[in-house]
């Protein structure tokens, strides 16, 4: 069970883990296809690297920004002794 | 091995009930392919692919009957992160996002990302800002988790009639779209096909609720699954000679590219808040694939893909599944998986479209020698698509192509058996059905919870809050079917509305209530309302033509105005409310009892020492 004097650096941390990992993937959501039709004149095994990008690379990025967030966040928790009984 | 206590709650045999689901419906495709060799009748093969999966989702369904409460609402909270994500990202598909979507790609090309863009963002804003909090909640509903974490019935009733708008759009939509694929794979009539798919929805999750949904609904996605990939696969392999359509479509892509503006796709800038998915219905390719912003501009776009992420991250149809997780970390976890499942289809989606788009441009080639290929008239002949028959020549505004059926016409432009275009269809049905699942047990849930007995904080006994929401499981298909029936609209279309609703009303306040300690009930109460009240009002006037910007992204101006509007009431009338305070202080702490569990205890413990 979490302390009482724990609580605070507890949720400062899971609110910076949090906006540490939303931030640049909102930008990334944002920006990424307003820059596809320039990037379409590269390309990468075979796709124009636009659209590789906001298809293949934005699911990549995803998934990797879950899991790091999700390893992360674990890790405040049991910092903090924030985590669930096991 | 350690097994921890949350572990050892998960049925171990999990993994073996499912390969042999998996087994059962590759057998029955693989029966088909043989059966079809041997000419048995079409009729036969085509009921018969109908008819064996629902056969196997009844069965699952009735075998996990439940009276448990907590097994009926919550799936007995030991459903594996694997499973859960897997629920969450086919029911937020949906036959919507796999059939409609192909098609959608399909003449849309790059701008049918923003359906791939927005549900990703969907599941991380999931994962990262309510996901774990509602879990530690433990919620059965969202106007429960409101009524709860404020102490306001109305706040719970209002909410409850908030949500209930999008899930019924989503039901009707789903509904349709699977009674439309039912009727193309019988050839029966939609009416018929929407009363069926009505019984077996009500049939496989009105025994088990969330229990019923959960089993069946992995069954059901495994075989969405399973038909879109095998379909994808054998066709990777025709084309491309390597088995990963996802990733080997790249060098079609080019062709695409360097040929289709040779033989007159030209693109033509829309204005930046254009936001034209192509409608269901027959219709010929204008744009070239790649490049983006033919039919979604590129605000609407920005728009878009906020509104679909918003509105993934708070849909009370989807929501509710993580509290069906073990614990906080699994609820996180499950996010993850969700995350992949989806982009995994969607990418599998991405690539039929573009194999498609390559049969397409084979076809109308000017350098092609010949006559029309076979497989045209055998589509024509499906009412996959239509042309001048008597014409030698084709070009792309002469081929029109029907949205919801570009993923069926795959196999036999590919010269495939016809038992693949019947797997397809199956899959699409299994999607339709997961989707409509999951939104008719979250809204029987809704009605039986917080509507019936949403003005008492006390539960009816056991026995009695199982038989309302199971009356009410029928109740809601009835009433998703009645939609379909009356007031037929786009499904795709249906879906993007629920999803821009529920990112205007529930989204802005469901993140405050966690994020944000002095967010008050009149707060809460006050910028869902508003927030639906502005989204509905600017998706009606869009559609009216009163209002420039598009219905479908029109109701994301309601998110500012709900969240401007929460924190203003919240800061003008501050309300100290110790229970608020102390509520909030646990939520966010993953370790410590559930919430809603405490709650339910205590208020029994009120019931015994009274009687």
């Amino acid at each position: 069970m979490i302390e009482r004097k724990e609580r605070k650096p507890y949720w400062r941390d899971t609110k910076w883990q949090m906006l540490a990992s939303l931030i640049p993937f909102a930008a990334v959501m944002i920006v990424l296809p307003l820059y596809a039709e320039q990037l379409n004149q590269s390309r990468f095994i075979g796709f124009p690297l636009g659209y590789f990008l906001a298809a293949h690379g934005f699911f990549a990025i995803a998934v990797v920004t879950v899991a790091s967030y999700v390893n992360r966040q674990n890790a405040i928790d049991h910092w903090h002794g924030a985590n669930e009984d096991t | 091995m350690a097994f921890s206590a949350r572990s050892r709650l998960v049925n171990p045999r999990l993994g073996t009930y499912f390969s042999i689901f998996a087994a059962l419906f590759a057998a029955a495709f693989l029966l088909a392919l043989i059966l079809e060799q041997l000419s048995v009748s079409d009729s036969a093969l085509r009921l018969a692919m109908l008819l064996v999966p629902f056969a196997l989702y009844m069965a699952i369904g009735l075998s996990t009957a439940t009276q448990d409460v907590l097994g009926y609402f919550a799936a007995g909270r030991r459903v594996p992160s694997g499973y859960t994500g897997l629920l969450l990202a086919m029911s937020a598909t949906g036959a919507t996002f796999l059939v409609s979507a192909s098609g959608t790609f399909f003449f849309a090309g790059f701008d049918g990302l923003v359906l791939l863009i927005g549900g990703l963002s969907g599941f991380v804003v999931m994962a990262m800002v309510l996901a774990p909090f509602y879990r530690k909640f433990g919620a059965y509903t969202v106007p429960s988790y409101f009524g709860r974490r404020f102490e306001n019935k109305l706040l719970r009733i209002v909410t409850a009639m908030v949500a209930a708008v999008p899930i019924l759009l989503v039901l009707a939509a789903e509904l349709r779209l699977g009674a439309e694929i039912a009727a193309q794979l019988t050839g029966f009539g939609i009416y018929a096909m929407v009363f069926v798919l009505i019984a077996v929805v009500s049939i496989c999750v009105a025994p088990g609720g969330k229990r019923s949904f959960t089993w069946v609904g992995v069954a059901q996605s495994l075989a969405m699954l399973l038909a879109l990939v095998i379909a994808a696969t054998a066709v990777a392999v025709l084309v491309t000679s390597l088995p990963v359509p996802q990733l080997t479509h790249g060098p079609l892509v080019r062709g695409l590219v360097r040929n289709e503006v040779a033989q007159g796709l030209q693109l033509i800038q829309v204005w930046p808040f254009a936001f034209d998915l192509p409608a269901e219905g027959l219709q010929a390719i204008t744009k070239p694939y790649t490049q983006p912003f033919g039919a979604v501009g590129p605000l609407g776009f920005a728009m878009g893909v906020s509104m679909i992420a918003c509105g993934i991250a708070a849909a009370p149809w989807l929501l509710p599944r993580v509290a069906a997780a073990p614990g906080v970390y699994e609820a996180r976890k499950s996010l993850g998986w969700a995350t992949f499942f989806f982009g995994f289809t969607i990418l599998t989606v991405t690539s039929v479209a573009v194999f498609m788009r390559d049969f397409v441009l084979d076809v109308v080639m000017v350098e092609r020698v010949g006559p029309l290929p076979k497989w045209l008239f055998d589509a024509a002949s499906q009412g996959f698509l239509k042309f001048d028959q008597s014409l030698t020549r084709l070009s792309f505004d002469t081929l029109q192509f029907d949205r919801d059926s570009v993923l069926f016409t795959l196999p036999v432009a590919a010269g495939l058996p016809q038992a693949f275009v019947y797997l397809l269809m199956a899959g699409g049905i299994a999607a339709a059905l997961v989707a409509a699942s999951a939104t008719a047990v979250s809204l029987a849930a809704i009605l039986g919870e917080d509507v019936v007995q949403g003005l008492s904080w006390e539960p009816a006994s056991n026995e009695n809050r199982v038989w309302i929401t199971r009356v009410f499981v029928a109740i809601a298909a009835c009433c998703g079917g009645l939609i379909t029936l009356l007031a037929p609209t786009d499904p795709l279309r249906l879906v993007l509305w629920a999803l821009s609703l529920t990112a205007a009303s529930l989204f802005p306040t469901m993140v405050l209530s966690i994020w944000w300690k002095r967010l008050t009930a009149q707060g809460a109460l006050f910028g869902m309302v508003s927030g639906f009240g502005a989204a509905a009002f600017a998706i009606f006037s869009s559609e009216a033509g009163y209002f420039g910007i598009p219905s479908v992204i029109a109701g994301s101006i309601g998110m500012p105005i709900a969240t401007g509007v929460a924190l203003a009431v919240s800061a003008l009338r501050p309300e100290a409310n110790r229970h608020d305070v102390e509520v909030i202080r646990d939520i966010r702490v993953p370790g410590g009892q559930i919430i809603y569990d405490r709650e339910m205890q205590r208020l029994q413990l009120k019931k015994h020492t009274r009687t």
